[in-house]
């Protein structure tokens, strides 16, 4: 129990352990895009629920500074959620 | 040759039997135009995310074909004129992919 504890106040306060304020967060920053992997789900305009978390609650789509997509699937997306719309999904 | 999706809403307040005749329509003209229906699908009554010509839900059909330039122009100026359809949307695709469908009731 002890153990356990002590590893999730580490993980906690790694971002607060840096020894400089202008010492880079590179944990943050180093994401890669979720739609590029092996595997990854299918991008198309009847897949709902994948075209849903790249959507404000407003309608709008999501920058991909902070989705962290790659541009050629983010246009894609764009494309797509486009579509969708049209025929009243989203 | 090149395939094709499309997707038709109808009108909520339709009967069963209209619904069937709509699916049978479209259906028959595609195969008359030197075009072939590969598969159909009902997705069912769905929530339109908007007002659609005053209407808030509507049946979906969905169709995957393969044809030319004749079936497109037939189906399009068919379904401008259709009033029970509320919307239609097509898209052109390389290869259709049969075996996923998003749009399946869970029994």
């Amino acid at each position: 129990m002890k153990r356990k504890n002590k590893k999730f106040q580490k993980r906690g306060t790694s971002s607060l352990n840096k020894l400089s304020l202008f010492q880079k967060n590179d944990s943050k920053f180093s994401k890669k895009c979720p739609l590029s992997i092996k595997n990854a789900p299918v991008i198309d305009y009847k897949n709902i629920n994948l075209l849903k978390k790249y959507i404000s609650d407003n309608g709008k789509i999501i920058s991909s500074k902070i989705t962290s997509v790659s541009f050629s699937k983010q246009k894609k997306l764009a494309k797509e959620i486009k579509k969708a719309k049209i025929l009243g999904l989203l | 040759m090149a395939f094709y999706e499309n997707t038709i809403i109808a009108r909520q307040d339709l009967a069963e039997k209209d619904l069937i005749a709509i699916k049978e329509k479209y259906n028959e003209i595609i195969n008359k135009t030197s075009g072939k229906v590969v598969k159909i699908e009902e997705w069912g009554l769905l929530n339109l995310a908007q007002k659609i010509k005053n209407y808030k839900k509507g049946f979906y059909i969905h169709y995957k074909f393969e044809g030319n330039k004749e079936t497109l122009n037939e189906i399009t100026n068919k379904l401008k004129i259709d009033s029970s359809v509320i919307r239609y949307l097509t898209v052109k695709y390389k290869e259709l992919d049969i075996k996923n469908e998003f749009f399946k009731k869970d029994n």
